[in-house]
């Protein structure tokens, strides 16, 4: 009860913060079903709802684990929803009483708007006891979802964020299908924006049923696969189920830009980008274990380099002028150059760098990402090219008449380099090489007892994996077709990072599904810029901590995660009994797969 | 794939290929290179002709610019030292510290300078905002213990690392949210304008304000460290903390009042912060963040006078090195180039020194 | 077994030839290439229709989010005012152009190429989008929207591009035109200001990482040594520093007598604080980034004799137009003063681009309206003699709208921002265009 109280209060706060940072007050307009459900409101209702969810964990106390009843359990959620309202109610009546405007010269979303949502007209001491009475609901919501059993839990979960999502995605959805030419006002109001209650009751029950089936069958399916990916990650071959599913996979890839429409395409151009910066970093963090977090070097050089082989100009305040080195080469052929400087600077800068440990390579790997994007700005380097101004005139890689810059055709350019990235980093992962940089993983000092020169294949990883990046950049100047130094900054590194990591480490499929999150989603919608950051940051840390292995793990990768150490067995079970898994962790690291 | 037979040998070749030794003789080649090239730019800078060459006052002033900004780089570098030396973590959040307090304090500067009290009564007024700033560091510190870094104590290096990326984001972001993109004028007290003469040298009172605070706590500090017996705790846990826990010490606690004293610090150095240059902006943890940390690095992680010497060095290599050593190149704009001219300097330590300029010679494995 | 994996790859390489030549099939032709294609462009980008009832779309492309949305939504607000003006009046109701209603699609550009690349992409999808009045920032221009919307024959207006690159010789898209000044201009009229009225003969400058900064000081060094003056040093720092000690101190060391510092408000406040300790003799000027109230509150007393420039719309603004009627309509429908410059420069681009639509459009006997898209850009550029808030509307071959630029220099604390002290007029303002400056 006492963790109730606590995760209620803290749900409160979290509602408060959500308030001061805008997510409410900017949004109130924002309908995700109908006009009754909308952004602004499943924010307000959404930490008492996690709060009642999270405050029935079955925690272990004296050697035991305390498991709630479902009494027991309502009643704590209702408790954390009772906090959470009364935490949230005492701001609106704090705020209300202070006054708006005094309060609006410090924070600044928290505004009048904000306010006549909140208070809807009425008096804020009537406004929060209806605060805390939805909180109540909301929580025991929570609390008693959780205690549902699990053939009806399933399907309400997935229907309920599926349906929000869609709800959520209204700027997208819409337009894919009218593209499709199908039907769509009926699921879609032009009027409010969001989803028709209609739409979201189909949309619902088709979640629910989906979610049925993959229940019955999906056991069966994910064992498969597994036992698939178990001995794929072991070194074996491509079986016949996940070959055909490849197939089928790819299809679908490639008529995606038909379908979709050009504007979509745009965006899937810029993920396929940087999934293959995503590729190139998995396998100096995912595969080598290097801390790099001064990818945007190789990304710069690529895109600049590519540039400056292709018969880019630079411009200036008064049009435009020839680079002091200028090469016109055709796309095709200035790759593989590109290719050869990256990888020859990796090597370069590799060789002292590469010997230092982990927290001295991230800074320095930090500072070389800073060097060249300075370097590339600066005035020095300007007659090269171009300073602050950047170029333009960057090849659209054409063959023949066919140009590469239209984004449904950029995006198979990218996708075709992004499948040869995948093909190489797979064959690397199950090579003599990839056993060296799992070696070297794991223990450097034994790799290098065992005669494994960690020197050279530290320096491998670092070449390869910048050359795949400076491929990136090269197709990102080739993409957008002009190059300003804007486009080139620390960040471009942290989100690489974050899609390998959030995918999952050392996962292929990982790196793919987080560039489609990372960068597909903020794209494709627009309005959530100012929050992108936000996000972000909250979204690193919140992986980090329920589930470091990524979304889609690497079998072998995760078991190393908690092999780590016998002192990782706390960590370690804690994520365990996060995930419900039963299976208790030894003293030697034997976990769950 | 190869048979192990020929393996062997790719591999013995390789092994035979870095047992040579390629790493003295490159080291050897680069060292002088960047000797001669740092002489010969040094010396064509001072050998430029009458009306190119910078001014003797010019140095001087410069050096005193690299002193002042040094002492803030140094207080906030302290913060990253003893976490690291605790944890063997880089808290990359701690440049958001720094900035949450000095933004915090902000509001009741601005308040205090609309009633007037800042100018009334600057002392009083100072000593508010400075405990107001530690607070707000200090609170954001221990919440980014408690929540982002203390469940992920055992956790492969990888991930704690991230996670302080993310929240370093997410703090940063948060503030902006809060209180807007845009920068906000700090007042400075009429007190505390203008400059005094020392030794015949100008110097802005705000800088002797900040040089000697930052050489205050930093006596405290070292003081507390090596004296008290928290700061033995501390030494304790920062030696091993296995054994530490074994010895009765309460790692836990020892963790959290590390992170405050780093907030503490952090705290003081928001306020010199702001009133040195009379702007805070929520991007303004980010880039001294970085700053602090390479020169805690280039110092020597993990020792608190290595993180003070890291500070200086750095301060005044910036205000020093791009004019001295570029423009004898003929290089446009050196100033342009500062950032990259000091993670230049880092690596060459760092490929040198492993350990930074008072480690020891050798790179630590693990 | 250990084939497959070729065979994949192969597979992919088929499937993607085969993609490939289907698609070369429904484009015409592929891409238009790079660089200017004015000869290519004749009249096949068709025509807009737009059915009887239906809204006319007009997009907008500016940087609504982000650190500088003041000025991209400031010149948005300027836009949709137009709207509201074509029944006459600023009444909150829109007016009616040709019968029909007028529908906004705003996009953001975000301020970078990509975004330019992004809502541009956006915008030129839609068969619907007559015009485009964007964008804010140059960058998102640059060889990246300009391109997008020439290549499907959508006009772009720009409001507020004033990088000069734009609408140079070899670098000009035949689709774009903007109503903002080049900044050729005021480089020039800065340069003129310091070498004649302050009588300076050393000129120093500071530009930061963007093309906007680094153009201005490029222009005004330009026409400082034209004018015999010596330019001791041009420096460029990254907006978020703030110790610019060091770099001020070296610039001291050249002695200027005037230091231009064009930079946006974070570094112009620091700069300007830290200029008064290190160079207190030297004369500051800055430009329009500098130019904002919180400038004003961070710099406190040391806005005191920096000059900054600025489009003077003075001399319209004693225009009754201006003052009594736009201002209290935006502050009426936006809820606050404007924030930025280049509203005026929206409300004129609109109006003009209403107008063209005007003359070309065909009103078919259904109601319909038929707006050929060559046509309308043909009508904007033949555009001469308009009257708008910013001046008389002339445009050039090569887009340029705004040839007669009247630049004002107003001496800091009397800025023309909220909290500036007044009177707010310049202490010198001067009319120029692109044949008299280089």
């Amino acid at each position: 009860m006492r963790a109730a109280v606590r995760i209620g209060a803290i749900a409160g706060i979290v509602t408060i913060f959500l308030a001061a940072v805008g997510l409410i007050g900017n949004f109130t307009e924002l309908n995700l079903i109908g006009t009754q459900v909308t952004f602004a409101g499943v924010m307000i209702v959404t930490p008492p709802l996690l709060a009642g969810y999270v405050a029935i964990t079955p925690r272990i106390e004296a050697g035991r684990l305390i498991e709630l009843g479902r009494g027991q359990a309502l009643a704590a959620g209702a408790t954390a929803g009772v906090l959470a309202g009364a935490v949230f109610g005492a701001f609106v009546i704090f705020v209300d009483t202070f006054g708006v405007e005094r309060i609006r010269e410090v924070f600044i979303n928290i505004s009048p708007v904000l306010m006549d949502y909140l208070t809807q007209g009425h008096p804020a001491i009537v406004a929060a006891a209806i605060l805390v009475a939805v909180s109540v609901v909301a929580g025991t919501a929570g609390a008693g979802y959780r205690t549902l059993p699990d053939p009806v839990r399933r399907p309400l979960g997935t229907a309920v964020w599926v349906t929000l999502l869609f709800g959520f995605l209204q700027r997208i959805v819409p337009i894919a299908l009218d593209q499709l030419e199908v039907e769509r006002d009926w699921m879609y109001s032009k009027v409010t924006g969001g989803l028709t209650w209609v739409g979201a009751t189909v949309i619902a029950a088709v979640a629910a049923a989906a979610s049925v089936l993959k229940a019955r069958k999906g056991d069966a399916i994910r064992g498969a696969i597994r036992g698939q990916r178990d001995r794929r990650a072991d070194g074996a071959r491509l079986t016949p189920l996940t070959f055909a599913l490849m197939l089928v996979g790819l299809a679908v890839v490639l008529i995606a830009p038909h379908v979709l429409g050009s504007v979509i395409s745009e965006v899937l151009g810029t993920v396929m980008v940087f999934a293959l910066l995503g590729l190139g970093l998995n396998i100096v963090v995912g595969y080598a274990g290097l801390l790099d977090l001064g990818y945007v070097f190789f990304f710069t050089l690529g895109a600049y380099s590519l540039a400056l082989l292709t018969g880019a100009t630079l411009n200036t305040f008064v049009g435009s002028t020839e680079p002091a080195i200028a090469f016109n080469l055709n796309f095709y052929v200035a790759i593989p150059i590109v290719v050869l400087i990256a990888a020859g600077a990796g090597v370069l800068i590799g060789a002292p760098v590469l010997r230092l440990r982990g927290d001295y390579l991230a800074l320095v790997t930090l500072g070389l990402g800073e060097m060249i994007v300075v370097l590339v700005t600066s005035p020095w380097l300007e007659p090269l090219v171009g300073g602050p101004q950047g170029m333009r005139d960057i090849t659209n890689a054409a063959v023949g008449n066919f140009g590469f810059r239209d984004p449904k055709h950029f995006y198979y350019l990218a996708f075709a380099f992004v499948v040869l990235a995948l093909f190489v980093s797979w064959r690397l992962a199950n090579s003599r090489v990839g056993r060296a940089w799992t070696a070297l993983r794991e223990d450097e000092q034994v790799a290098d007892a065992m005669g494994v020169s960690t020197t050279a294949y530290k320096l491998l990883a670092f070449a390869m994996g910048g050359a795949i990046g400076s491929v990136g950049g090269a197709l990102f100047a080739v993409k957008i077709g002009s190059l300003t130094p804007a486009s080139f900054t620390v960040l471009v590194s942290i989100q690489v990072l974050g899609i390998v990591i959030l995918g999952g480490i050392g996962s292929l499929p990982g790196v793919i599904v987080g560039s489609l999150v990372l960068v597909g989603l903020p794209g494709l919608l627009r309005e959530f810029e100012e929050y992108r950051l936000l996000a972000y940051g909250a979204a690193l840390v919140a992986v980090m901590l329920l589930r470091p292995a990524g979304l889609i793990p690497n079998v072998r990768r995760s078991r190393e995660l908690k092999d780590e150490d016998r002192e990782q067995d706390k960590w370690a079970s804690d994520v365990a009994a996060d995930e419900h898994v039963a299976t208790p962790i030894t003293p030697l690291g034997e976990g769950a797969g | 794939m190869s048979s192990s037979g020929s393996a062997r040998t790719v591999d013995a070749r390789l092994s035979g290929f870095a047992t040579l030794p390629w790493r003295r003789i490159i080291l050897v080649v680069l060292g002088s290179t960047i000797a001669f090239v740092t002489v010969a730019g040094a010396y064509k800078t001072l050998t430029l002709p009458e009306g190119e060459r910078y001014s003797g006052d010019f140095w001087i002033d410069q050096v005193v610019n690299g002193l002042g900004q040094g002492a803030i780089l140094a207080l906030i570098a302290l913060g990253y030292t003893l976490v690291y030396g605790i944890l063997r973590m880089i808290n990359f959040a701690h440049g958001e510290v720094f900035m949450a307090g000095a933004f915090i304090s902000f509001f009741f500067a601005d308040a205090y300078l609309k009633s007037g009290f800042l100018d009334s009564n600057t002392y009083l007024a100072l000593l508010i905002l400075l405990i107001v700033s530690i607070a707000g560091s200090t609170l954001v510190a221990v919440l980014l213990e408690r929540i982002a870094y203390r469940p992920l104590r055992n956790a492969p290096r990888l991930v704690p690392l991230i996670t302080a990326i993310g929240a370093s984001l997410f703090i940063a972001n948060a503030f902006r949210g809060f209180f807007g993109p845009q920068p906000y004028g700090y007042p400075l007290p009429t007190l505390l304008q203008g400059s005094i003469g020392i030794f015949g040298i100008s110097v802005a009172k705000v800088q002797l304000l900040v040089f000697v605070t930052a050489i205050v706590a930093m006596v405290a500090l070292q003081l507390f460290v090596n004296r008290s017996r928290t700061g033995r705790s501390m030494r304790a846990v920062a030696e091993d903390s296995e054994i530490a826990s074994l010895m009765g010490i309460n790692v836990d606690r020892i963790v959290v009042i590390t992170f405050v004293v780093g907030g503490i610090l952090a705290g003081i150095a928001g306020v010199l912060f702001a009133l040195t240059f009379q702007q805070v902006q929520f991007t303004m943890g980010f880039k001294p963040g970085i700053a602090a940390f390479t020169a805690a690095v280039l110092g020597g992680i993990g020792s608190i006078g290595g993180a003070a010497l890291g500070g200086f060095v750095l301060g005044v290599l910036q205000a020093v090195g791009p004019p001295l050593l570029l423009t004898g190149f003929g290089i446009p704009s050196p100033f342009s180039l500062k950032d990259a001219f000091v993670f230049l300097v880092l690596i060459l330590v760092l490929v040198f020194r492993p350990g930074g300029l008072l480690g020891s010679g050798e790179a630590e494995k693990v | 077994m250990k084939r497959r994996p070729w065979l994949t790859v192969i597979a992919t390489v088929a499937a993607l030839a085969l993609v490939a030549s289907a698609c070369s099939n429904d484009d015409d032709g592929g891409d238009a290439g790079d660089g200017d294609t004015e000869t290519a462009a004749a009249d096949e980008f068709g025509t807009i229709e737009v059915a009887a009832g239906e809204p006319i779309n007009i997009g907008t492309l500016m940087v609504i989010s982000g650190a500088d949305a003041a000025l991209g939504q400031d010149s948005q607000n300027g836009a949709v005012l137009a709207a509201d003006y074509l029944d006459g009046a600023f009444d909150g109701t829109d007016g009616q152009l040709l019968g029909h209603d007028i529908q906004w699609s705003h996009e953001d550009e975000l301020c970078t190429a990509e975004g330019g690349q992004a809502g541009g992409t956006a915008l030129a999808a839609d068969p619907s989008v007559v015009a485009v009045i964007g964008t804010s920032c140059s960058s998102a221009a640059l060889g990246v929207a300009d391109t997008i919307m020439s290549e499907k024959g959508i006009l772009l207006f720009s409001p507020s591009n004033t990088n000069p690159a734009l609408t140079s010789e070899e670098a000009h898209q035949p689709f774009y035109a903007r109503t903002a000044h080049n900044d050729r201009i005021q480089g020039a009229i800065v340069a003129e200001y310091a070498l004649n009225e302050q009588g300076a003969t050393k000129l120093a400058t500071i530009h930061d990482e963007s093309p906007y900064t680094q153009g201005l000081t490029a222009a005004a060094a330009v026409n400082f040594e034209a004018g015999d003056g010596t330019v001791t040093v041009q420096e460029q720092i990254n907006s978020e520093d703030t110790d610019f000690k060091p770099l001020l101190r070296s610039i001291a060391e050249g002695d200027p007598d005037v230091l231009y510092a064009p930079v946006f408000v974070a570094a112009c406040s620091l700069i300007l604080k830290q200029a008064e300790e290190i160079m207190p003799d030297v004369t500051i000027m800055a430009s329009d980034g500098c130019m904002s109230s919180d400038t004003l509150k961070n710099a406190g007393d040391a806005v005191d004799g920096v000059f900054l420039s600025s489009p003077d719309i003075s001399v319209f603004q004693e225009g009754e137009f201006y003052s009594n009627e736009f201002i209290p309509a935006y502050q009426e429908q936006f809820g606050t003063e404007p924030t930025s410059v280049f509203h005026a420069h929206a409300f004129d681009a609109t109006n003009v681009l209403f107008d063209a639509i005007e003359q070309v459009a065909v009103e078919n006997d259904d109601g319909s309206l038929s707006i050929p898209r060559t046509a309308l850009r043909d009508a904007v550029f033949a555009t001469s003699g308009y009257e708008g808030l910013t001046g008389i509307i002339t445009c050039t071959e090569l887009g340029d709208c705004a040839t007669d630029v009247t630049i004002g220099i107003f001496e800091g604390p009397n800025w023309p921002v909220e909290g500036g002290a007044k009177p707010d007029t310049p202490v010198y303002s001067d009319t120029k265009s692109l044949d008299d400056v280089l």
